[in-house]
């Protein structure tokens, strides 16, 4: 099953095609917590993998990397499965834990974007505010797909 | 989340990752999550719900997360 109806995949297609750089898209597979009830038919890394290069199919600037040693990766990850978003080939710390299925798809989709900005979309002043950063921050955010 | 991803991208100190909660109930049930999205900084939830740029670095860069 196609991810996108036809004209969301046109879309994704156009937005894709604007990237100013490069970006790749790291699926990490490794031990997955045991799925809740229901869940269980589910393939959670084969599908996050599926997703992952449907979209890399969407632009000649998105890539996809499968790692099943992500260990040797050079990359870290907390969790499987999981995807890396890297601009321009460098690990700037973006993550999706999960399978980015439903609502979440957009998340990615938007990560992809962002990370193929050559210049931020945050305002000048957020800019500003976050050189003066001294220490290091771990931002999660918890998701649904619905 | 694109905040999150946004900040991530402008500044080396910062990583952001998306989890999706009933992928990992276990790590969920840990920071818990009501409502999303919740945001957790280092380990410590924050708050729940989107909130503007603005807010969002006010809330993020306050002091604390050390």
């Amino acid at each position: 099953m196609a991810i996108f109806r036809s004209d969301e995949e046109a879309k994704v297609r156009e937005l894709f095609a604007a990237l100013e750089r490069p970006v790749e898209l790291v699926v990490a597979h490794g031990p997955e917590e045991t799925p809740l009830p229901g869940a269980r038919d589910i393939d959670f890394g084969a599908e996050t993998q599926r997703i992952a290069e449907e979209l890399a199919a969407l632009g000649d600037a998105v890539t996809v990397r499968v790692e099943d040693e992500p260990a040797d990766a050079g990359i870290r990850f907390e969790r499987y499965p999981a995807v890396a978003v890297l601009p321009a080939g460098e690990d700037v710390g973006i993550r999706y834990y999960g399978l980015p299925w439903g609502y979440e798809l957009a998340s990615l989709v938007g990560a992809v974007l962002e990370a193929g900005r050559r210049t931020s979309s945050l305002a000048a002043e957020s800019l500003d505010r976050l050189a003066g950063l001294d220490r290091d921050l771990a931002i999660d955010v918890f998701v649904t797909p619905t | 989340m694109l905040l999150a991803y946004r900040t991530a991208l402008a500044s080396p100190r910062i990583r952001a990752a998306a989890i999706e909660s009933t992928e990992f109930p276990t790590l969920a049930d840990a920071m818990d999550v009501w409502a999303v999205p919740r945001i957790v900084v280092n380990g410590v939830p924050q708050w729940d719900g989107a909130v503007p740029e603005r807010v969002f670095l006010d809330r993020v860069l306050a002091p604390g997360f050390e």
